[in-house]
């Protein structure tokens, strides 16, 4: 399968979007439909959760008092380890399992007690979930017939989709016979002709090969800011996360621990977990501290900004400065002779497991972009510069 | 669904002020039960009430007094287990207890009989190439689609008293002149054990194909004879088969009643032509009833044991559901 | 695997299995053989005895009762059957164990491991006791095509329930996901994604109740004598005849003959994934 942008998506966007794609959205659920269309088009695929809270039999709780605002059009991720509650979430969202407790606001109508079959949301499944008994074509028109639309305007609209997503060649087949990524496109379509208000996504990309999930995660992202849906994706997966999504939402034991645009949950992790979650780091407890400098295992850390209730000091490995000994700089706070344990060498990064004058161990990353030059191998002695600003503070 | 059983390993410690017990799973659980009830239930309320029921009357009837046209009549008694165990006002008979050792006897070498007839034909398939295998196993199972009553006729053309094999066995001095192979208790083995071996040959058939042949191969280097590597590397890996087999076999064999009244005569009385007799010919339903009582627990043990057995070989046989 | 086994073993094999083919064939051959047997006061085979069937009522009359019964207890019992075992498979509470969940499959597994006579046997008192208190459930077609779904019904749900267990959980989802309701679900998905299994359970409930004898015969009244039950009462009476040769060779042709289209027919198919046209 071609992993390039499909030629067709790129005439799509070229021409004036077809008002059943992106046009008059009060509309795209028509009165014969049984399905809640929203009220007005201006909160049209806007979730808001209050309060949800899910507890399974034993009195395990999945998910634990959430509250939550997605915006219309946003690409919105749920990312945590597994177990975390993100499915069982979600599945509350897409109405395969309802809310112990709480209100779920899907384009501002009360839904945590509609059934699945009347929200205006569909769902793309980890498994693709698509019926062996159906051709490609037949599988994308099921939601169509659910819905009783007239068959020549289902036709025009599975036909527009499957030309969208590049799939048209196969519309004959049967999911049998396509491969991964044609499947997971397939599974796409079918949730995408309906137009929804909300499209969820339960890692949909984790049964793909590591090429193919790049390729499809940029093409995801492609098509959702085309089409203007929202998209709730669930990923355990901290890299698609980063890659794809508007906000992200980190979960732990059913609880939202940080919830923020990509950026900002990066470099500003409020917990450890967060921060040990969503890339790598270093992170160092500290119980005292004098003006803004942190008295740490390592030793003291200057750091950026005024100490308050923090206890917690982090870096991440790409935000600390190497330097060969002779050429450190000896004028500036938080510089760390250190020897190289173990050199990891990544194509384009190399990381090194650095180990301090006290024993202590220091991961850091260097771009190869002069490895030629600059490089060291283990047993070899390095000075770390960890800049005041590169410091981030958490609680805790 | 990994969710749902991974959210299991969250401690309670995570569970601070959030409701106590989940009212939704509760609803699930029910809209789960009523959906349940409303496929399940008529197939489940058919099969109670056209067979679980009426054989609790049955049995129940075992427990009855006889009345004047062989019909149970109240006051409750055990005169009629009495009466299968041998006791009645003549004093002690052993009459019943020889019919039903007789019967177990014949499913018993039936079984060991299919055994023998099997496990020839059985490998013999597996040695053929996969695509040949279902055809040959499918003209195993052919004949045993035709009735029962038809297969067990085709016997009585074979060893009555005018056929050849009579002929043959009476020129041998085997058999007086004039009388057949059948009826009798030889003919009523070869009508059993032709009839039941299909029910040998499928289950065996399906534990071979599963045969791990690189324990094979290992016990090839360690065992000298072909015997003795089939007896420790083959043999064993065939026992859920052949407990399967031998249960499919001994338990309709035990109670036939077709065979018996076909090939087996008046003289070799067996325990479901006595037991039909007691409804259908001098009716005495209470007897009856008591004498299938014992057939049951027979057949209950032998399902007992089956499944010991298989729990100790580890085996999920019969676990489907 | 085939090539693991040394030739003088495979040798032996085919020498000590064929003697059980023929063991298999022999019986019934004998008996088609038989039933060309010469018409009464004639030398050389004949189909006479064949011709004397077709002129013999009781025959035509226990065929026809015996197709209807089949035909008649097989959709039933598939539709008992179907219901049954997808039921079981999706709305069976897996969180559940120990005696009270395990009650489904013990009622389901009943009808399978009773022995047939005590099956007709209870059955038999049963419809008798019913008739006596109610007046309907006189012996007949009616009551043996009852219990003949009662074992029909068990062999459905089991193959409807083994279909049901190799499917993605998640396929029912997608359908409600997708706008259908509980009805449109079964009848848009489950219903034609377990169609193999409900036409292989409807052969298999059909075959159940041609091969079944004892549990017809103890249910069976006065007006309602089936094929088997026919041949049977004559043999039981004047032992072997001609005319039973040529009936039980039909049997056995229609049997064989069936099997073997059946196993060709679905070998087809297996070979070639279906293309299906657009709805």
């Amino acid at each position: 399968m071609s992993g390039r942008l499909p030629g067709s998506l790129n005439a799509f966007i070229a021409e004036p979007v077809p008002a059943t794609i992106t046009g008059n959205r009060a509309q795209h659920l028509p009165m014969s439909a049984p399905v809640a269309a929203a009220p007005n088009g201006s909160i049209r695929g806007a979730i808001a959760l209050e309060g949800i809270s899910r507890v399974f039999g034993g009195g395990v709780i999945a998910v634990d008092q959430i509250n939550l605002t997605i915006q219309p059009g946003e690409f919105f991720t749920l990312l945590g380890p597994s177990g975390c509650g993100k499915t069982t979430l979600l599945r509350m969202i897409a109405g395969f399992e309802t809310p112990d407790a709480g209100r779920i606001l899907i384009s501002g109508r009360e839904m945590q007690n509609v059934p699945a079959h009347l929200r205006a949301v569909n769902t793309v499944f980890q498994s693709y979930a698509l019926f062996p008994h159906l051709s490609v074509a037949e599988n994308i028109e099921f939601g169509l017939r659910m819905r009783r639309i007239a068959r020549p305007e289902r036709k025009l609209r599975v036909d527009r989709i499957m030309a969208l997503l590049q799939i048209d060649a196969f519309a004959r087949r049967n999911p049998a016979q396509l491969s991964g990524g044609q499947r997971q496109r397939v599974a796409l379509a079918r949730a995408l002709v309906n137009e929804p208000d909300v499209v969820l996504l339960d890692e949909p990309l984790s049964a793909l090969d590591a090429k193919l999930r790049a390729e499809l995660q940029v093409e995801l992202m492609r098509m959702q800011k085309r089409l203007g849906m929202t998209f709730v994706f669930v990923t355990h997966d901290q890299h698609e996360a980063l890659v794809m999504s508007d906000r992200i939402a980190v979960m732990e034991r059913g609880r939202l621990l940080q919830v923020g645009p990509v950026l900002d949950v990066y470099e500003q992790p409020r917990s450890v977990f967060v921060a040990e979650f969503l890339g790598q780091s270093n992170i160092w407890k500290f119980a005292t501290h004098a003006g803004n400098v942190a008295q740490t295992p390592i030793g003291n850390l200057v750091v950026g900004a005024p100490i308050g209730t923090q206890r917690t000091a982090m870096i991440r490995p790409e935000k600390i400065w190497l330097y060969p000994e002779a050429e450190a700089p000896g004028d500036r706070p938080n510089l760390f002779p250190g020897t190289v344990r173990e050199a990891i060498y990544q194509g384009a990064s190399t990381h090194y497991h650095v180990e301090l004058a006290d024993g202590a161990m220091i991961l850091a990353l260097d771009t190869n972009n002069q490895a030629a030059e600059r490089s060291w191998g283990p047993g070899e002695k390095l000075v770390l510069e960890l800049k005041p600003g590169n410091i981030m503070l958490i609680d805790g | 669904m990994d969710e749902l059983s991974d959210a299991a390993g969250v401690p309670m410690s995570a569970i601070t002020n959030a409701p106590q017990s989940g009212t939704a799973e509760r609803a699930e659980r029910l809209a789960r039960a009523w959906r349940l009830w409303i496929t399940a239930g008529p197939g489940l309320f058919w099969i109670v009430l056209f067979l679980v029921l009426p054989s609790m009357i049955l049995l129940a009837i075992g427990f009855f007094s006889i009345g004047n046209y062989g019909n149970p009549h109240l006051p409750l008694t055990l005169t009629p287990i009495r009466e299968v165990a041998g006791y009645s006002i003549l004093g002690w008979s052993p009459a019943n207890i020889t019919t039903i050792l007789r019967s177990l006897l014949q499913a018993v070498s039936a079984a060991g009989l299919t055994i023998l007839l099997a496990y020839p034909v059985v490998f013999f398939i597996i040695a053929q190439p996969p695509a040949l295998r279902p055809l040959l196993l499918l003209f195993v199972i052919l004949p045993s689609w035709t009735n029962q009553v038809v297969r067990t006729y085709a016997w009585m053309e074979l060893l009555g008293p005018g056929s050849a094999l009579s002929h043959l066995a009476q020129t041998l001095g085997l058999l007086p002149p004039h009388l057949g192979l059948m009826p009798g208790l030889l003919a009523m083995q070869i009508g059993l054990t032709y009839n039941y071996l299909p029910y040998m040959v499928v289950p065996l058939y399906a534990a071979a194909e599963k045969l791990d042949w690189s324990l094979v191969e290992a016990g090839r280097d360690l065992y000298a004879s072909g015997a003795r590597l089939f007896w420790s590397a083959v043999f064993p890996q065939t026992l859920p088969g052949l407990l399967s087999g031998i249960i499919l076999v001994a338990i309709p064999a035990f109670g036939d009643y077709v065979v018996p009244t076909l090939l087996g005569g008046g003289k070799s009385m067996m325990i479901g032509a006595l037991i039909a007799a007691q409804f259908l010919q001098t009716p005495n339903w209470p007897y009856g009833a008591a004498l299938t009582i014992f057939m049951l627990i027979f057949t209950c043990a032998g399902l007992l044991v089956f499944r010991v057995m298989s729990k100790r070989l580890g085996s999920s046989e019969g676990s489907m559901l | 695997m085939s090539s693991r086994l040394a030739p003088p073993i495979r040798r032996a094999l085919l020498l000590s299995s064929m003697p059980v083919y023929l063991l298999l064939y022999a019986p019934l051959a004998l008996i088609a053989i038989f039933s060309f047997a010469p018409a009464p006061g004639g030398q050389a085979a004949s189909l006479h005895w064949y011709g004397a069937l077709w002129h013999e009522p009781d025959v035509l009359a226990a065929l026809r009762r015996s197709v209807m019964l089949a035909l008649g207890s097989s959709i039933f019992g598939t539709g008992l059957g179907t219901l049954m075992g997808f039921g079981l498979s999706r709305f069976r509470s897996r969180a559940r164990s120990g005696f009270a969940a395990a009650i489904p499959s013990l009622i389901i597994y009943t009808p399978i491991i009773m022995p047939s006579l005590v099956f007709g046997i209870a059955d038999l008192i049963f419809f008798n006791l019913l008739h006596k208190a109610t007046g309907l459930f006189a012996a007949g077609l009616l009551t043996m095509g009852i219990a003949h779904v009662t074992f029909q019904a068990p062999y459905v749900a089991l193959v409807v329930f083994a279909r049901m267990s190799g499917l993605d959980p998640n396929l029912f989802e997608a359908s409600h996901d997708l706008y259908a309701n509980g009805w449109q679900s079964f009848f848009h998905l489950t219903v034609p994604v377990i169609r193999p299994a409900i036409i292989g359970g409807f052969l298999l409930a059909f075959t159940l109740s041609i091969d079944d004898f004892t549990i017809s015969y103890f249910t069976a009244g006065p007006g309602s004598t089936t094929l088997p039950i026919y041949i049977y009462s004559a043999v039981a009476r004047k032992g072997v005849a001609p005319d039973i040769n040529a009936l039980a060779t039909l049997m056995i042709a229609t049997v064989i003959g069936t099997g073997l289209l059946q196993y060709l027919f679905t070998r087809q198919k297996e070979r070639r994934p279906m293309p299906r046209a657009g709805d």
